[in-house]
């Protein structure tokens, strides 16, 4: 047991160096393909031995474990200390000098230095296991050609992959470390490492914007960093313990301690890019699109809302969990509407990232069962779904040298396989049976008993979020003419690809299993019976594999009955007019051909992104006052 | 097995019922303009044309956005007659709305995607209505499926009046009614052509129109559930309503897109919200 942990652990740092000090191209191949293969076996191997209550990690090489992570913790903050110095940012210092005085404090004068077991696995830390290793290990394969045509693209003397994939596989292990922390201290160095790694990632390619957004990314999650310190030490001096389960068994123990909850749930809010620190996440999309998927699916911003998520039990109840609900639902219909305003294909993306966090942590926050069963639900698929989507506007984008979506118009004249797993990635984030609405039906179910205002919030984020999925997915399709040639895709591209695409499908259809064997024992009181692949309850019933064979044979009939287009008649488009040879135009005055377009509706006198943000950040950061003041 | 033999007399008689509705609502409107109007049955006939014309398609997609559009509408209708649950139902209803909106976007015809664009300003206008109004409907009966409210004894219009009201709003958004028909117009020679529907034709047009007819009776089954004790009121209610809408279609000029989403979210969500407070509170 504690062998498979210590590998999901440091499996990815061992890989990390052998990725920076061997520079072949080759190796580094083999080792990222190697250890994902590794991981993804080691988790589904954590899996098949089931949870397990926490144990303790022992000594290396006599160093005993615990004092090992501290020298880290302080090693760590040094080094974001010194980053903090070359980009001449003051933020970055205060807020790193700030942790560590305030750490030095609590471990010499506060702590008693008792045994806490290191590291715990429940259902949902082998949930996040299995997520981490099976869809960031995809990411990081997709990352090898895509960095190898990167880089051609840029022209460098000198690879800088070695030092790029150190920091994507080590993430990796950082992840890990974090969703199976016991001991509340490591989980605030693993906590750290991810900041530092997704630091570096977003300024790899050293660009003058690419150093900006990294160094913001870097205080912001500095000050999220802090927060986490100050949540440990107040929740220590109630609790007088550092063991997570321990804390969590014990349940809301008084405004000192709930507060405490309160400032690690804002270390949370900064790392799930949460309004009003959602400008580090669309500043981190100027990084190569593999750190953008891997940041926005399966790690770091997942990592925020794991940390809200695994303290649930301990804000149950108090006015903090409505707090939490209320800025999650904010943030959700808030980037939803942000979204609208968009047509960069990779912002739309990030918003509806930061959108859907909010949906989670609102879960988090409405913390009844049936909201964390909604919450673990939307974390699993939206990993599948969102690391599908940014995978596909990367390929697109080396393909079309664009990534805005009135770019890709009619990209399945050109490029049919992409456009068509683009378009099945954008139904599984959208439309039922698939996971994700599922996650948000329940969502919704659950949010009904809460409070007005939390459920108005959702209804109105909902109806957004339709909006920019639907034309987006509308304008791939096109036509395609009869003997185009086939679209290529390097293997490496079309693994993670199709392996995402099927996985979001699959995973949808044995949602009830899932849910069955894994998250019913873990909320306790289970919200739902299964029967006949069916999730029924007191308050309403999602027919999950009915519905799947009803729309799928409709599909299947669909797809047949579309097949053969080409036996119909082909219309030119209706321009009320004569159309022209030439495509695009029609005949005009004096004979000539007039080009026309249609783009799509933005909206910009509704959901203009400039003034819209600054009224979203104040409303946010009222809501984070009201949610920690609300706490004491 | 009695559910079973429910839906499958919602799938027939609906899209029966929905053509029915589409030949009464043109004779009424005939009637307020002083005009003769159609034959009831008028509707089939068109239909029943459509599907005998020549195959002309932009590509593929939309041949597929066609028919899921319309077995989204019949599923939706299905789980309805099943008594599922109500937002369940709504949103399998929204692949069909979705679909529609993409299929449109397929070809190239300004027109076409001007209208697919407006469809979704539709969409955004009366999701959010609906989703609270079905909020509305848990906080009375404690369920989201429409077997709870069988066992009231209140009819739901007494305790959610106003919620009423705001799903009118989206009723005539989704029956494509003046003021809101601005996705579709009426006549093809306006400025807008036919809006989304311009590029579908044919055998397609008459999958869309069938969707439509059950759309239309999804709709007003939902208007239906709000007096559940008493089939006479039901009818009643749903007669008035209906006639509202066809007076409505008939009085109004088509709006801009703005208008109606000022006009829903303000006036349709303060409705709506009004009404739930009243609902918490007690």
């Amino acid at each position: 047991m504690s062998n498979l942990l210590l590998l999901l652990i440091l499996l990815p740092a061992a890989a990390a160096l052998v990725c920076y000090f061997v520079r072949s191209s080759a190796v580094r191949t083999l080792t990222v393909v190697a250890t994902g293969a590794i991981l993804t076996a080691a988790s589904l191997g954590l899996l098949g031995q089931g949870t397990f209550e926490p144990i303790a990690v022992g000594s290396f090489l006599g160093i005993s474990s615990d004092f090992l992570v501290t020298v880290l913790d302080f090693a760590l903050l040094a080094v974001i200390f010194f980053y903090g110095i070359k980009h001449k940012s003051l933020l970055i210092q205060v807020f790193t000098l700030a942790q560590a005085a305030l750490l030095v404090w609590f471990e010499v004068v506060m702590l008693k230095h008792e045994a806490v077991p290191a590291l715990m696995g429940d259902q949902l830390s082998l949930i996040m296991v299995l997520v981490i290793s099976i869809i960031g290990s995809l990411i990081c394969i997709f990352a090898i050609p895509y960095m190898k045509e990167h880089e051609e693209h840029l022209h460098l003397k000198k690879s800088r992959q070695p030092q790029f994939f150190f920091f994507l596989v080590l993430f990796l292990g950082a992840m890990n470390g974090l969703v199976l922390s016991n001991n509340i201290l490591w989980m605030y160095f693993f906590f750290e490492v991810t900041t530092l790694c997704s630091f570096m990632l977003i300024g790899h390619d050293a660009t003058e914007i690419a150093t900006k957004n990294s160094v913001r990314a870097l205080w912001m999650n500095s000050m999220g960093g802090l927060a986490f310190v100050l949540g440990m030490v107040l929740v220590y001096m109630k609790t007088g313990t550092l063991d997570v389960s321990a804390i969590l068994a014990a349940g809301p123990q008084g405004a000192l301690m709930v507060t405490g909850v309160g400032f690690i749930c804002l270390a949370g809010f900064t790392k799930a890019a949460q309004v009003p620190f959602q400008s580090w996440l669309l500043g981190a999309m100027v990084a190569p699109t593999p750190v953008s998927a891997l940041l926005h699916s399966s790690t770091m911003v997942k990592a925020g809302v794991f940390v809200v998520l695994r303290f649930a039990p301990a804000y149950v109840g108090t006015f903090l969990s409505t707090g939490v609900a209320l800025c999650g639902a904010f943030t959700f219909v808030a980037c939803a509407a942000l979204c609208i305003g968009q047509s960069n294909g990779k912002k739309i993306l990030a918003y509806s990232t930061v959108s859907n966090l909010g949906l989670i942590i609102c879960c988090a926050g409405i913390n009844t069962p049936l909201a964390l069963t909604a919450a673990v639900m939307l974390i699993v698929f939206h990993a599948i779904s969102k690391s599908l989507l940014f995978l596909c506007v990367g390929t697109i984008e080396q393909a079309i040298g664009s990534r805005d979506i009135e770019d890709m118009r009619g990209l399945y004249a050109k490029f049919p396989r992409t456009a068509t797993i683009t378009i099945i990635g954008i139904l599984t984030m959208l439309l039922p049976p698939f996971g994700v609405l599922l996650g948000k039906w329940m969502a919704i179910e659950a949010g009904a008993s809460t409070n007005v205002v939390v459920i108005t919030m959702l209804a109105l984020g909902s109806a957004l979020t339709v909006v920019y999925w639907a034309r987006w997915g509308g304008s791939l399709m096109a036509t395609r003419e009869e003997g185009a040639p086939a679209e290529k895709q390097a293997a490496l591209i079309r693994l993670p690809l199709t392996v995402l695409c099927l996985g979001a499908v699959v995973l949808s259809v044995a949602a009830p299993w899932f849910y069955n064997s894994l998250l019913a024992p873990w909320v306790g009181a289970a919200p739902f019976t299964m029967s006949l692949g069916s999730l029924n309850s007191a308050t309403g019933s999602f027919a999950v594999v009915p519905l799947f064979i009803a729309l799928g044979l409709g599909l299947l009939f669909a797809i047949k009955a579309a097949s053969g287009f080409r036996k119909a008649k082909i219309a030119p488009p209706y321009l009320a007019g004569a159309n022209a040879e030439e495509d695009g135009t029609y005949i005009g005055p004096m004979n000539g051909p007039v080009p026309f377009v249609a783009n799509n509706m933005y909206l910009g006198e509704l959901f203009a992104e400039g003034k819209l943000t600054p009224i979203f950040n104040l409303l946010a950061i009222a809501l984070i006052v009201l949610m920690l003041g609300g706490a004491l | 097995m009695d559910t079973l033999i429910l839906v499958i007399i919602g799938l027939v008689a609906g899209p029966l019922l929905g053509g029915l509705i589409a030949g009464l609502d043109r004779r009424v409107t005939a009637w307020f303009q002083s005009r003769q109007g159609p034959p009831i049955m008028q509707a089939f006939y068109d239909v029943a044309k459509l599907f005998g014309k020549e195959k002309m398609v932009v590509n593929q997609w939309q041949i597929l956005c066609a028919w899921v559009y319309m077995i989204a509408a019949a599923v939706s209708v299905a789980l309805f007659f099943a008594q599922g649950d109500l937002l369940l139902i709504f949103f399998v209803q929204a692949i069909g709305a979705v679909f529609l909106v993409m299929g449109a976007m397929a070809g190239k015809s300004p027109y076409s995607h001007v209208g697919a664009q407006r469809e979704l300003m539709q969409i955004l206008a009366y999701e959010p209505v609906l989703i609270l109004v079905f909020v509305g409907i848990y906080m009375v009966t404690g369920s989201f499926s429409i077997e709870a409210i069988w066992a009231q004894d209140m009819p739901l219009l007494a305790k959610m009046p106003l919620l009423y009201l705001a799903l009118g709003y989206a009723l005539t958004i989704k029956l494509r009614k003046s003021p809101f028909d601005f996705s579709t117009s009426h006549h093809g020679h306006q400025e807008l052509v036919k809006g989304v529907l311009t590029e579908y034709s044919g055998p397609y047009l008459a999958l869309v129109e069938i969707a439509h007819w059950y759309e239309t009776i999804l709709v007003l089954g939902l208007c239906a559930l709000f007096w559940h004790t008493n089939v006479a009121w039901m009818a009643v209610l749903l007669v008035v309503t209906y006639m509202l809408e066809i007076l409505v279609d008939n009085t109004m000029a088509r709006m801009t897109w703005r208008w109606m989403l000022k006009r829903v979210w303000l006036i349709g969500m303060g409705m709506s919200v009004v009404n739930l407070i009243w609902l918490y509170a007690g």
